[in-house]
């Protein structure tokens, strides 16, 4: 797997200070992380076989200080800052893929601004609201409750891995630095999800579906607890260019349970 | 020292195996347990709980906000202190809500404390909660990452227009109003005073300390546990500069009272039982959004949504432990006032907040509990701190000028008042 470079980009005065990670070469990949933040244990390290992929992490995640929250007043201006951090990695048409959060701000950055994308993927992006078919409260569970909603299989190697978090709920005083750390950085990830997804996450992407004017690849678990599939018949309806693939035997987090799968299906619309 | 007498208002008839049934007393509790015909007699005897105490001589009676909750009935605090603004004439009125940020516009809350305030003669002490996570954003669905500017800017317009006798504009982030002009306005000038209830953040004492409001501190897990607390409370106020009133801190302190030592457990262990176990009953997963605490104070304390949060909360203690470890006063008058004149020499506050009526306990062994105490306990620690000026408490209007309910009302042949 090809291991990341990390650093901080630096947008000017007044505004937040964002870790990014890169690695590979080839075509510029711009990916938009989800509520978990960026992990390039997926398939992230599968596409920086074929792609440059760069993974900017928002305030509240990764080494992105979560002051930088406070300056991105609301949906618009982070919409703006997925803008200004592509100008400022001098990234031209480059391909948009975001997962979940991730996948509302890349479908609303195709919105806003479609002739500056290239291509646009989103995995199960959230943004979106059916009353029948209620998406699940990302902020209204414990961790240990949440991941099966997260995972078609609760045995496979992501899921697993993410258990783990689960021992640190820990009703005693016993954790290390190190697990406090962890657990606050989740926190504070989670709050910058908050800012723009409590507490019903319909955020009125579904008005300007029609306005992502450019070709656009759809991902979702087949097997979605999260979010239904059936969303994907919204974007699918709506969407003016798009293909829709539903993923076998995958859950919410598409990129960490079936890694290669997307890839493959990412890489077959990039035309690679 | 003065006293209030605190009520949460509990539903009473929770059932049994509660725990096994239900996840939560909070948020998501289905309200189609809630009978609304037994409700009009609870809310009823309740309030007659609280105007009974200022007959026994209670300086204030208080009431809370919460909401989807059911130990703690009076989402609209307001409400219930307008009925005890006509019903009583003495006693203060401590409205510990209105959680500022679940009002729009926030001149709202303005407008029904200077009601509260006008109608009961000045007899009002305004509470501004930033409110529990569980109330303001799982049931009143403020954004978690913005709800603390949300409510600083609320607390400013709310104060601004108590302040001002023109019509102002209101520019914030979060109200914007062409015409602020608040008709009635209150009679304390400039201002009822303000009590902030909070769980120990040291945001809260900066706050507090900033616009010399009082902090209530409000906790199930008693005096004993809050020592540490209380003192980072008072050499947070030292290193500020404000000065050590006592006046300035209130606690919440629940009571058990009997007439002797040895029936206390067995008159009010079942009540008792019913608060800690059944009312303290709590999901851990809708207990605190992200956001709602800023990362230090997510560092000093627990995190609830991580952690348990039943960990200090007194679930599955015995009478003895709770007992023994402060969670509640229990005993006789006079064990109960040595106790109280410990916390309040311990914590240094000038204002206790009693909580008399505990879980299910009804209305005669609550209120032989409020007599006890208005005779036996009351008088005896009056005189603690009673040397320093308390700038927290309502400037009423002298009761000679204060209106007499019912003076209007024609009295009809045969139809006595």
């Amino acid at each position: 797997m090809t291991e990341p470079k990390s650093r901080m980009l630096d947008l000017g005065s007044g505004r937040p200070r964002l870790e990014v990670q890169e690695a590979g070469s080839g075509p510029p990949l711009l990916f938009l992380h989800g509520a978990g933040g960026v992990a390039w244990d997926g398939a992230l390290g599968l596409l920086a076989k074929h792609f440059h992929v760069y993974a900017p992490s928002l305030p509240g995640f990764g080494k992105s200080p979560s002051e930088g929250l406070e300056l991105i007043e609301d949906a618009l201006e982070l919409w703006q800052l997925g803008f200004d951090v592509m100008e400022k990695l001098g990234l031209d048409k480059p391909l948009l893929v975001g997962e979940s959060f991730g996948g509302w701000i890349a479908a609303e950055m195709a919105a806003l601004r479609p002739k500056e994308v290239g291509k646009l993927v989103v995995l199960a992006p959230v943004g979106v609201w059916r009353d029948d078919a209620p998406v699940t409260d990302l902020f209204g569970l414990t961790i240990g409750e949440l991941l099966p909603f997260l995972f078609h299989d609760m045995k496979c190697p992501a899921a697993k891995n993410m258990s783990q978090l689960t021992t640190l709920m820990s009703d005693k005083d016993d954790r290390t630095q190190a697990q406090i750390d962890q657990l606050i950085g989740i926190f504070l990830g989670f709050r910058t999800a908050a800012k723009f997804l409590f507490p019903v996450p319909d955020t009125g992407l579904e008005r300007r579906l029609w306005r992502i004017r450019v070709p656009t690849l759809v991902l979702w678990g087949a097997q979605d607890r999260f979010i239904a599939p059936s969303y994907a018949d919204i974007f699918a309806k709506r969407v003016p260019n798009a293909q829709i693939v539903s993923i076998e035997r995958c859950g919410h987090l598409l990129l960490a349970e079936q890694p290669e799968a997307c890839a493959r299906e990412i890489q077959r619309f990039a035309g690679i | 020292m003065k006293f209030t007498w605190f009520h949460l208002m509990p539903y009473r008839w929770l059932p049994a195996d509660f725990r096994e049934r239900y996840h939560s007393v909070w948020v998501d509790l289905p309200n189609g347990i809630y009978d609304p015909e037994k409700g009009h007699d609870l809310y009823n005897e309740y309030l007659d709980m609280l105007e009974y105490a200022e007959q026994c001589g209670f300086d204030a009676i208080a009431v809370n906000e919460h909401h989807q909750n059911a130990y703690g009935m009076m989402p609209s605090p307001n409400i219930m202190a307008a009925t005890l603004a006509r019903r009583t004439s003495k006693a203060m009125l401590l409205v510990l809500g209105n959680s500022i940020v679940c009002y729009n516009p926030p001149t709202r809350i303005a407008e029904e404390f200077a009601m509260l305030d006008v109608i009961s003669g000045g007899r009002l002490i305004a509470g501004f909660p930033v409110g529990t996570s569980m109330d303001i954003n799982y049931c009143a669905g403020q954004n978690p990452a913005t709800v603390r500017e949300k409510y600083r800017e609320g607390h400013d317009l709310i104060v601004k227009a108590w302040r001002t006798r023109e019509p102002f504009a209101f520019n914030g982030k979060y109200t914007k109003l062409r015409y602020v002009n608040l008709w009635p306005r209150p009679i304390q000038q400039p201002h009822p005073p303000v009590w902030i209830p909070g769980l120990g953040s040291i945001e809260t004492w900066d706050f507090c300390a900033e616009h010399d409001y009082n902090y209530s501190y409000l906790s199930f897990s008693g005096y004993k546990r809050a020592q540490n607390m209380m003192r980072g409370y008072w050499e947070r106020r030292a290193a500020l500069g404000a000065d050590d009133n006592p006046h300035s801190a209130a606690f919440f302190q629940q009571v058990c009272i009997s007439e002797t030592d040895s029936q206390c457990e067995k008159e009010w262990w079942p009540h008792v039982d019913y608060f800690f176990n059944k009312c303290l009953h709590l999901y851990p997963g809708t207990s605190e959004a992200p956001g709602y605490r800023s990362e230090a104070s997510l560092r000093a304390g627990i995190v609830a949504q991580f952690g348990n949060t039943t960990q200090n909360m007194g679930i599955d203690k015995t009478w003895k432990q709770l007992v023994n470890e402060g969670y509640i006063l229990a005993g006789s008058p006079e064990t109960v006032r040595q106790q109280i004149e410990e916390l309040g020499k311990t914590l240094r506050v000038g204002h206790v907040l009693l909580g008399c009526q505990i879980g299910s306990a009804p209305a005669e062994l609550v209120n032989r509990a409020t007599k006890l105490a208005g005779d036996q306990i009351l008088p005896k620690l009056r005189h603690l701190y009673s040397d320093y000026e308390d700038r927290w408490w309502p400037k009423a209007l002298p009761a000679a000028r204060r209106a007499k309910a019912g003076a209007h009302i024609p009295v009809s042949a045969g139809a006595p008042r």
